[in-house]
């Protein structure tokens, strides 16, 4: 009955799905439109009062509205990572809708193991056969839900057409072709201005609409390609062979086996577990881990334990399950596909991107419209007063600025990608830049995650393996007793097995599935016994405790290898006090003594020594177990132990380095210069990890912890100040006890702080504790119990090969190597794009002073015009934009690693200082120097200044035909208008010069143009900016500048530009914090 | 309570009493800043006027660095009507008062015993030259005389109404000025022909030059400029309509016919010609 009711339901959701689609773009433009109105009116009071109160010296109000829509900008790009965690998102909210009533849809939980393995033609040993799975693999399809339908690209065409300012410049289109209409219908020999300008804005809007077309594919490109990059992984059984497959490839009747921290490939129905918990929230709700077994306890499939779903994660354990349904067939496939169809709303970051382009646009329109008036009250035609309203929005409107913001923080995320780091989304470039505490693992991160077994400690004696790659180093005795003893019980006690298909590589080299001690453990037996296989095939196993975190131990029981021999043998890991307690005796050459306090002494100086060493200590011990107790046969229960784990006899102690990772300490150091603070966070011990982070320079030479102050003067602990100890080392128990002022008061006064014994949980409390003090905390984390500290951190950084699917979704970046020193490139390109960004910012934002003073003095003292509207557009679209983003290439200033962290709520992207120096000062001198080439090309044609002001209204006169100039020679209307369109291009000219000056200004913010160096592209670019302009001189029907002194009459204030900026650069570097740099240092 | 929160933030930024700063600023910190911006903007402002005086350094003060714009010269009329039209009734003075009043002032330099008294007679049909001798300047020059009685019956001397009242109207052309500027060669002066557009060309009846011919005579050329020529005395034809067509629009072009004038560019409806509409009515 549920189950039809489903049914009908997808069903007529298809059939709806035009509609609903329908509904949502009529839902989104009613959304805009409510959005518009009131944007509108307060950008209209905010523009009053600028106006109002301020003038042009400091217009800081209307630059507070143009910071905030520039930041709100930033983030273009988020929308498009969205998808990533859209499934997840979708099955939360639509599980409550559904209640766990699918029970018609799956039997097999009910079924036993054999029935299902035949219902699959499967083996519950060997798996499926390759030939099978290829055959159930193209029968099925892939392993994978089938994605929601896409926008069609026509229409993600059409919107950036018709999207954001386009309708702007598609109106000032329409209005030049309805001008010209008019025009070719009154007058005989129409101008063809109107035309001309109509053409050129329509080419405008189409152009840029492609060029952010092209731009978004590109960038939705790269989100594609970081889901291709992090594909899932599943560990199936196949023909008897574990081999690692794309999830994807998982077929039904596969046997598949999960661990802690994988995600669940398909729907499983469970055959065998250990411990296994799965967190099944995404689907459910319940926040609770819940164990998996093989045991049928419900009938409805959603509650009963033997079944584990897809896309659901593994917690802790492991387990082992034949795969039941796949793709779209899963319980979350079913779902999913009934509400992929749904659309999503619209993200608060692209309400906030249409916010920002209706306040823009508010803004353009409400100058235009005020110049509109003015014009027709200065006696214009309204068609003239049209086209002015043109200029105006286009003069004031970046038209390129938006385009420009996405391309940096695309090349960015790009140039990140090809150092490792993985960008899920464009906005965490910029969070990572001002990261100013990083909260990092150590095992891998900062480490080789490459465990060598460096010591053993048998015979009371402790021994040296070799660890160099090579196999060149000493070997030592191995023909005691004792280590055979030992490599026994290392090679049964072990998960770890090496991945099929590499018998040819090296053992060092092989791939191994497994934890990283497990492996060094396996790579270490052998290499020095032999094949470990076949000791596991000799001993094989009974039972098993998997390794978990509140035994602290691992063990496991044999067959002897002894065929006579009926005993069982038990053999343990762990962490070696533990084991120590459990243990009675001690093999000594071969022989089993009782453990006395000497034996503890010895074990406790070598278990010091070793740990000291920074090195992970295991103990090992074995037990062969009284046949009159345990006889053949046993059933060992592993959930509820029901034999003895006590009484064992330790064989020894292995312990493995983990050596840190070669780029690690440049990084720290390099973190440390920059002002950011690194904690390590580490389960391991705490002399392990004080070692390591020495050994990377967490903890600096000649720093000392409070234990170790207390030591060297030979005094208890409790009488060192603590705040003579820089550096400090905080046990997890310790840090249970911690209230949260002592937390806070630790982590502000010491600067190096290493956790160790951590618990994922203490990692949450940690970042929050870091948040309270104000840090902008990024986290590592590779586990499934990461997630939280991942998600609350500001930027959580997930590992792409050690990382657990789960922590790549929470994270917002993944380093694709783990190694600690990605993080730190990427800080350095999260600050460098910052910085630039404010360079191409100001250096676009520059030019609109120039564009908009012509009109401004045009309408005020009644000069000619001095820049028309297309040359505007040229200038915008045409020679500012290639500039403004070869600016984002631009190098990093060399101190851009040895200053503090950016203070999110003081340092803005665009600040009033920003628009000071790009407004006020910056842009003023190129509207001189516009002007400047304006009155040259007047006064060379007879026209001085002193004639100009007023002359206006004569001047655009079309039947005044003998207006005098400056010498008594008399002009006629054409004549003159030939003269003012010489004067657009001159001042047009001018501004590409002068811009030239700004781009290299702008190149650096502090240091001089001579220590930054003129890189090859940025000349490069810029004379591709004259590629248009000299297109646009040659081309428009105003004549070409005749005068080759005319191009050059900007000069000397492109040189002011230069120089004055260079003073003030100087200035800035002299006196640091000085008033030069409170006021113009953005 | 939210509100009234972000309205306190509001007034504080304005004005901010604990820290006496307006606008987030304190009082000498925007007197320092808006000193920075006179201090700068007055540089910029001296800036500015350097290279401006730099550049009207480069210009003569008699001759315009470049010409080529006024290759051909614009003509023109007068009155010049509105939009290039004179339209008025016969009947009512009101309608053509005003291009009484318009001549009248215009021509009011032109009067004989202005002209005697500033220019001085001049030999005709040849160019008055008056060149420097190097860098010292011939100046002030001369000019010649352009008596207002050259133009006869539409001086205006013998008839106050330069033929208006009686439908035969007077219009003063002019070839505006360009120094330097030899509109003949070969002692051939420039003259003015006139005639209707083609549809009106049987309307435009008889017309009358002044002076003879419609010439501008050479003896006015070459021009110096206003500086060095203060008296100059811009040479004119007038022409008189003597039987035109009444109560229709009629469209009329003016043209200087010269060998040493390039004809002007085809966009140009004013280089080297004139085109006017005339309409004159007779009924109430």
């Amino acid at each position: 009955m549920a189950y039809s009711q489903c049914f009908s339901v997808s069903l007529s959701h298809t059939n709806t799905h035009t509609h609903t689609y329908a509904l949502s773009l009529s839902l989104s433009l009613s959304l805009s439109l409510s959005l518009s109105l009131p944007s509108l009116s307060v950008s209209l009071f905010l523009l009053s009062l600028s106006l109002s109160s301020f003038s042009l010296s400091l217009p800081s109000l209307s630059l507070f509205l143009l910071s905030l829509s520039l930041s709100l900008s930033l983030s273009l790009s988020l929308s498009l990572s969205l998808s990533l965690s859209l499934s997840l998102s979708l099955s939360v909210s639509v599980s409550l809708s559904f209640p766990p009533s699918l029970s018609t849809f799956q039997t097999e939980h009910k079924m036993s193991i054999e029935e299902c393995c035949r219902k699959f033609n499967t083996d519950i040993v060997q798996g499926l056969t390759n030939a099978k799975a290829a055959e159930f693999l193209i029968r099925d399809g892939p392993n994978c839900l089938t994605p929601p339908p896409t926008t069609p690209e026509w229409i993600k065409f059409c919107r950036q057409l018709f999207g954001g300012f386009s309708i702007l410049l598609w109106t000032g289109a329409i209005l030049c072709f309805l001008a010209y209409a008019i025009q070719a219908a009154t007058e005989d020999e129409p101008a063809g201005d109107n035309l001309y300008l109509g053409i050129v804005l329509s080419v405008v809007v189409v152009v840029t609409g492609c060029f952010s077309y092209f731009q978004e594919a590109k960038s939705s490109k790269i989100m594609e390609s970081f889901k291709n990059m992090v594909p899932q992984q599943a560990l199936v059984i196949r023909e008897g062979e574990k081999m690692t497959i794309n999830a994807e490839e998982v077929v039904a009747g596969d046997l598949v086996e999960v661990k802690g921290g994988d995600r669940i490939p398909a729907d499983l129905r469970v055959v065998s577990a250990h411990g296994c918990k799965v967190d099944n929230s995404s689907l459910t709700g319940e926040s609770e881990p819940q164990s998996r077994s093989p045991d049928c306890t419900h009938d409805n499939p959603l509650e009963t334990r033997n079944v584990a779903f897809f896309s659901t994660n593994c917690v802790e354990g492991t387990a082992r399950g034949i795969v039941v349904c796949t793709g779209d067939r899963t319980v979350m496939g079913r779902i999913a596909t009934l509400t992929s169809g749904l659309e999503s709303g619209k993200t608060p970051i692209a309400k906030e991107i249409e916010h920002f382009i209706h306040l823009i646009t508010g803004v353009a329109v409400f100058l235009g419209i005020t110049f509109f008036i003015l014009a027709v009250c200065l006696g214009y035609t309204w068609l003239e007063a049209v086209i002015f309203l043109i200029g105006i929005i286009v003069a004031n409107v970046p038209e390129g600025l938006l385009a420009t913001v996405t391309v940096c923080l695309t090349l960015t995320a790009k140039r990140m990608a090809k150092k490792n780091c993985l960008v899920k989304n464009l906005e965490a470039v910029e969070t990572l830049g001002s990261t100013s505490t990083i909260c990092s693992d150590k095992t891998g991160t900062l480490t080789q995650n490459r465990m060598t077994v460096a010591h053993m400690w048998f015979d009371n004696q402790i021994h040296e393996a070799d660890t160099t790659e090579d196999q060149s180093g000493a070997s030592f005795d191995k023909t005691s007793a004792s280590w055979a003893a030992l490599a026994r019980v290392a090679a049964l006690c072990n998960r770890a097995v090496f991945k099929a298909g590499q018998d040819q590589l090296p053992i060092l080299k092989r791939d191994t599935a497994g934890d990283a001690s497990e492996s060094a453990l396996l790579k270490c037996i052998e290499l020095s016994c032999g094949s470990v296989k076949q000791i596991r095939e000799k001993n094989k196993k009974v039972a098993e405790i998997p390794f978990n975190s509140t035994n602290k131990y691992q063990l496991s029981v044999h067959e002897t290898e002894d065929p006579n021999d009926n005993r069982y043998l038990l053999v343990m890991k762990g962490a070696p006090e533990r084991i120590l307690d459990r243990c009675t005796t001690i093999i000594i050459q071969g022989k089993e003594q009782p453990m006395d306090e000497e034996m503890k002494e010895s074990f406790q100086n070598a278990y010091m020594e070793l740990g000291g060493l920074g090195e992970r200590v295991l103990g090992f011990c074995h037990l062969l177990m009284p046949e009159d107790q345990y006889p053949k046969g046993f059933a060992f229960d592993c959930d509820d132990v029901n034999f003895t784990t006590e009484s064992l006899c330790f064989v020894g102690l292995m312990s493995m380095i983990d050596p840190p990772r070669a780029a690690v300490p440049d990084a720290v150091g390099k973190c440390r210069s920059a002002g950011i603070k690194v904690i390590m966070v580490t389960g391991d011990h705490p002399i392990t990890a004080k070692a390591i982070a020495k050994g990377v320079g967490i903890i600096s030479e000649g720093n000392e912890t409070v234990e170790d102050i207390a030591s060297r003067l030979n005094i208890p602990v409790s009488q060192v100040n603590p705040r003579d100890a820089k550096a400090c080392v905080i046990h997890g128990t310790d840090l249970k006890e911690l209230s949260q002022d002592q937390m806070d008061d630790i982590l502000r006064n010491h600067t190096e702080i290493v956790f160790a014994r951590t618990s994922p949980q203490q990692k949450l409390i940690i970042v929050e504790g870091c948040q309270r003090l104000g840090a902008i905390v990024a986290v590592t984390g590779d586990g499934v119990n990461d997630s939280p500290a991942l998600k609350k951190a500001d930027i959580g950084v997930a590992m792409g090969i050690s990382g657990s699917d789960v922590s790549k979704q929470a994270a917002d970046m993944i380093l694709l190597d783990d190694n600690f020193a990605s993080i730190v490139t990427g800080v350095e390109e999260g600050r460098l794009i910052f910085d630039n960004l404010k360079k191409s910012i100001a250096y676009t934002l520059t030019s609109n002073i120039p564009e908009i003073t012509p009109f401004l003095l045009f309408i005020i003292v009644n000069i000619p015009l001095p820049l028309g509207t297309i040359t505007i557009l040229c200038i915008d679209l045409g020679t500012d934009m290639v500039p403004a983003i070869s600016l984002a290439y631009e190098a990093a200033e060399s101190d851009i690693m040895k200053r503090q962290p950016r203070n999110p709520t003081r340092d803005k992207l665009v600040n009033e200082r920003l628009i000071s120096i790009a407004y006020g000062q910056i842009g003023m001198i190129q509207a001189l120097g516009g002007f400047f080439s304006y009155f040259v090309i007047l006064a060379e044609n007879g026209f001085l200044p002193s004639i100009l002001v007023g002359i206006r209204l004569n001047w655009d006169d079309r039947a005044c035909n003998d207006l005098e100039d400056s010498y008594g020679q008399q002009w006629t209307y054409e004549q003159r208008k030939i003269v003012e369109f010489t004067c657009h291009t001159a001042f047009f000219v001018s501004i590409v010069v002068v811009q030239w000056a700004d781009v290299i200004v702008c190149k650096t913010r502090r240091n001089s143009v001579f220590q930054q160096g003129m890189k090859h592209t940025n000349i490069l670019y810029i004379l591709l900016t004259y590629l248009p302009c000299c297109v646009f001189i040659n081309l428009c029907p105003p004549p070409p500048l005749s005068r080759p002194s005319w191009w050059f009459c900007a000069v000397p204030y492109s040189v002011l530009i230069f120089v004055y900026d260079e003073i003030r650069k100087l200035l800035i570097r002299r006196n640091p914090g000085g008033w030069v740099e409170r006021e113009t240092y953005y | 309570m939210a509100k009234d929160a972000e309205k306190s933030t509001w007034k504080d930024f304005i004005w901010n009493s604990r820290t006496r700063e307006f606008c987030g600023r304190t009082g000498s910190s925007w007197g320092l800043i808006l000193l920075f911006y006179l201090v700068f903007y007055i540089f910029l402002a001296g800036m500015f006027c350097l290279t401006m005086y730099v550049m009207l350094q480069t210009l003569d003060d008699y001759k315009p660095t470049w010409q080529d714009r006024l290759g051909t010269p614009g003509m023109m009329i007068r009155p010049r009507g509105k939009a290039m039209e004179i339209s008025y009734n016969t009947t009512n003075t009101e309608t053509w008062d005003m291009y009484i009043k318009t001549l009248d002032n215009f021509l009011s330099p032109y009067n004989n015993s202005l002209q005697a008294e500033k220019n001085e007679e001049c030999t005709p049909d040849q160019y008055f030259v008056q060149a420097d001798s190097g860098d010292v300047k011939n100046n002030p020059k001369r000019s010649c005389q352009f008596n207002r009685t050259f133009l006869e019956k539409c001086s205006g001397l013998d008839d106050h109404t330069y033929g208006y009242q009686a439908g035969k109207p007077c219009i003063i052309i002019k070839l505006n000025r360009v120094i330097g500027m030899l509109p003949g060669k070969d002692g051939q002066a420039p003259f003015v022909t006139c005639g209707a557009k083609k549809e009106d060309s049987d309307k435009i009846g008889e017309v009358e030059y002044y002076p003879e011919n419609g010439t501008f005579n050479l003896m006015y050329y070459p021009y110096y400029g206003k500086k060095a020529q203060v008296n100059y005395s811009q040479p004119l034809v007038a022409i008189k309509f003597l039987n035109i067509t009444l109560n229709e629009d009629i469209n009329i072009e003016c043209r200087i016919i010269s060998n040493n004038i390039p004809p002007g560019s085809v966009r140009d409806k004013f280089a080297g010609k004139v085109s006017f509409k005339l309409r004159i009515n007779t009924k109430g």
